[in-house]
């Protein structure tokens, strides 16, 4: 049972004597196994929750939970996929894969049997021996997402991992998320500024307000996903093509553009 | 405005030109008789005197002995300086209170040419291997130290954070992010280190030494045989360029390997 | 080396630095103290006390030590390196402008320049010693070695530096002669320059205690010869520490001299 969970987070920053809220009263929680999406306008601080989750950053009121554990630090319970993809340029793929399973202390054949299963699933095979600079953006991609899977972590966090991409990757990378997903269902937070990519990927969508970041609204994605079978639909782009599709994504869009034209205070 | 390259003839013709007017001068100089030719040899006397010394002996041994003696030291200096300063390096990039504590003490030592050592060098070795050991560790220690921390230190913060993130303990993170990420600075670091390395090797040899090329030039300078000490200068200057052209190669090739 | 990590802008305080190196240099005092005097782990014929160093630079401050007291090794020491160095630097900076901005001027004097490039300063030392003897004039002529190549080597970088459009605005506006070197030139590789002339400082005065130490009468290498013939470690300990603050006091002159040239840089 892995849940995240919010409660009254904030975020203060100092820079130069002056005081800035980047987060404020933040209460969300991500259920076990649930896939939560945030957008919202850049410097809302979604980007902050997922690194508070991670433990890369603290909250400096309020708490962050894993498990009902208080996060401290970093761990590979808490998979992060990195917008850059931070894989070690000097490290094989199979070798970038296979890294945190050896701080994990997990046998040999264990990793050989794993790291092959993601290296299969996330269309690797054939590239085990090469570098991430002679893959694509995409390519490079799948390898860190295998590298966070392969952890069997309790949460996964994923910030703007496809925001490195161009369109058609992206939408391909989309497409095999969900397929991932749905075989190995997980605690996802995923950060997007993207709205078709929240809606068509989560089954909640959180809209953050622009900084001081507080929680606009959360949308129930799930429901009409269910309701109107969007997973019977062959390809992404049917899924897009959907009018309930359509309208959820232009409210967020409304939400979002609320934002820009009120003033940052 | 600097223009655009030159033709090849051209270029060809002005470098033959002016290798050719150096030279001449030289050899014009020579000639004048205004002092002895022990005192100014021309040019091909000194390649001369050189080929004399790859045979003959002299100051005890011939110039290819001389040469493995201080390549010898060299050697003994440089990966000295490596396996102390790599592994320092490191830990100072990783762990704040080694930094605090090593980099006064570096930092007041550093100033110190590796050349003023040599007295206490002298007193400690006397003129065994140590002495001029200890002086190329001294000029080749400070940029292999420098260039491992600054390499280090400054790690995309990403990798770091991926580290920590894969549970990584302190030892894999300096062993397989810190170590592998600082490799293009250490190997740059390594070839200035290889050339301050072989500049005090020189410079050692010359006061408390017993072989090796740089004595071998005091005892031609004794004998006022510049042949003697211009050959010294070259065999010097030709073995320095060709450690530096292998280094060049070993930091090109990890370039390409990292695709930089 | 300040522990500033890649993305921190700003720099860090001075006070809580200045505290740490102190309370390191007084860790170390002890620690020397410890050593030498209070359990002779390191016999005084090997490494000097602290009480023994204070004794010796009393003595060559006051009463003089080889030919001279400590401020008239350093003047005699700086003043030489000085004089080799501004001579050096500024045939060399012209010379490296010269070969930068003329290709023909590159490759006629290039043949030679590599040939006398790969040979260390010191090794002109013995050279040096043949041609003028034991005094100041094969001093210098070291110095100048020294000196000369890494003027050279850095201005012509800085030359071939230079931005394109730079040189192309210089044709437009007419720019020629005098001027050229004056306003484009000399400007536009001034950064190299300097880089150039720190480097020839470092390396005059290396070599200049090398020189003195192989045979002077005074100067801050003589120091460090009479103490090693003497057998005085106290001495040679100060001499070795008058070097390395002369250099450092250099450094941070040059330092200041490129920031008053340039203000506008930040300097590394």
């Amino acid at each position: 049972m892995a849940n995240i969970r919010f409660r009254q987070v904030g975020r203060v920053f100092r820079q130069g004597g002056q005081a800035f809220v980047a987060l404020d009263g933040v209460d969300l929680e991500v259920a076990d196994r649930e896939f939560v999406a945030i957008v919202g306008p850049s410097g809302c601080g979604k980007t902050t929750c997922l690194r508070m989750a991670a433990g890369l950053e603290h909250p400096t009121s309020g708490s962050v939970s894993v498990d009902d554990v208080p996060v401290k630090a970093p761990g590979p319970d808490r998979a992060v996929v990195f917008q850059q993809f931070a894989l070690f340029p000097w490290k094989s793929v199979w070798d970038n894969i296979e890294f945190g399973l050896l701080s994990l202390g997990v046998a040999a054949d264990e990793r050989r049997r794993r790291i092959e299963h993601y290296i299969g699933l996330m269309g690797l095979t054939g590239y085990e021996q090469a570098f991430p600079h002679q893959l694509s953006g995409g390519m490079q991609q799948r390898v860190a997402i295998a590298r966070a899977y392969v952890l069997d972590p309790k949460v996964l966090l994923m910030d703007e991992p496809f925001g490195a991409l161009d369109a058609q990757t992206r939408v391909v990378m989309q497409e095999e998320l969900v397929r991932l997903a749905r075989q190995h269902p997980r605690t996802v937070l995923f950060i997007t500024h993207a709205v078709e990519e929240a809606v068509y990927l989560a089954d909640r969508v959180v809209v953050m307000s622009r900084r001081p970041g507080r929680i606009r609204e959360v949308i129930d994605v799930r429901t009409i996903r269910r309701s109107e079978r969007w997973d019977d639909l062959p390809r992404i782009e049917d899924v897009m093509d959907q009018a309930s599709f359509v309208h959820l994504r232009t409210h967020i869009w409304k939400l979002l553009r609320e934002q820009q034209g009120s003033e940052a205070h | 405005m600097i223009g655009p390259a030159l033709e090849r003839n051209e270029m060809l013709r002005l470098t033959v030109a002016g290798s050719v007017a150096f030279l001449a001068l030289w050899t014009l100089a020579a000639w004048a008789g205004l002092t002895s030719r022990q005192f100014l040899p021309t040019p091909w006397e000194v390649v001369a005197r050189m080929g004399e010394l790859i045979v003959q002996p002299f100051a005890g041994f011939t110039l290819g002995a001389h040469l493995l003696s201080s390549l010898q030291r060299f050697a003994m200096g440089f990966v000295l300086a490596v396996l102390v300063g790599i592994p320092l390096g490191l830990a100072m990039a990783y762990f704040r209170g080694v930094d605090r504590l090593v980099t006064p003490l570096f930092e007041a030592v550093r100033f110190v040419a590796p050349i003023a050592w040599v007295p206490f060098a002298a007193l400690w070795f006397g003129t065994g291997i140590g002495g001029p050991v200890l002086i190329i560790f001294m000029g080749a220690f400070p940029p292999v130290l420098i260039n491992t921390y600054r390499g280090a230190k400054f790690v995309d913060r990403k990798y770091i954070e991926a580290a920590r993130m894969l549970g990584a303990s302190a030892l894999r993170t300096i062993t397989q992010v810190l170590l592998p990420a600082a490799v293009p600075s250490i190997v740059a670091g390594l070839r200035i280190s290889a050339g301050l390395g072989w500049q005090s090797l020189v410079g050692a040899e010359l006061i408390v030494a017993s072989s090796g090329v740089g004595y071998m030039m005091v005892k031609g300078q004794a004998a006022v045989s510049t042949a003697t000490v211009m050959s010294g200068m070259i065999a010097i200057g030709l073995v320095g360029l060709l450690i530096d052209v292998a280094l060049r190669r070993v930091q090109r090739r990890i370039e390409r390997q990292r695709g930089l | 080396m300040h522990a500033v990590h890649a993305a921190a802008p700003d720099r860090q305080p001075w006070l809580p630095r200045l505290g740490w190196t102190l309370g390191a240099a007084a860790a170390a005092r002890l620690l020397w103290q410890a050593l030498t005097v209070w359990t002779g782990w390191v016999s005084p014929a090997r490494f000097p006390t602290p009480a023994e160093v204070g004794v010796a630079l009393r003595q060559i401050a006051i009463d003089g030590y080889g030919n001279a007291r400590l401020h008239e090794h350093v003047l005699r020491s700086v003043l030489l390196v000085t004089m080799g160095f501004v001579v050096a630097s500024s045939v060399g900076v012209v010379l490296g402008l010269a070969m930068g901005s003329s290709r023909r001027i590159e490759a006629l004097v290039n043949p030679v320049f590599l040939v006398l490039r790969p040979i260390p300063p010191l090794a002109w030392i013995p050279l040096a010693i043949v041609w003028l003897g034991l005094g100041d004039a094969a001093k210098l002529m070291v110095i100048f070695v020294s000196a000369f190549v890494p003027s050279v080597i850095n201005s012509y970088t800085g030359v071939r530096q230079i931005d394109t459009p730079m040189f192309e605005a210089a044709a437009m506006l007419n720019v020629r002669g005098w001027r050229y070197w004056k306003e484009v030139l000399i400007p536009g590789a001034m950064p190299s320059i300097f880089t150039g002339l720190r480097l020839s400082l470092q390396a005059s005065w290396t070599t200049l205690v090398a020189a003195e130490l192989v045979g002077a009468v005074a100067g801050l290498g003589s120091i460090l010869n009479q103490g090693a013939q003497d057998i005085y470690p106290a001495m040679i300990l100060v001499g070795m520490a008058s070097v390395a603050l002369c250099g450092w006091l250099m450094t941070v002159g040059l330092g200041r001299l490129e920031r008053w040239v340039m203000p506008w840089r930040a300097v590394a």
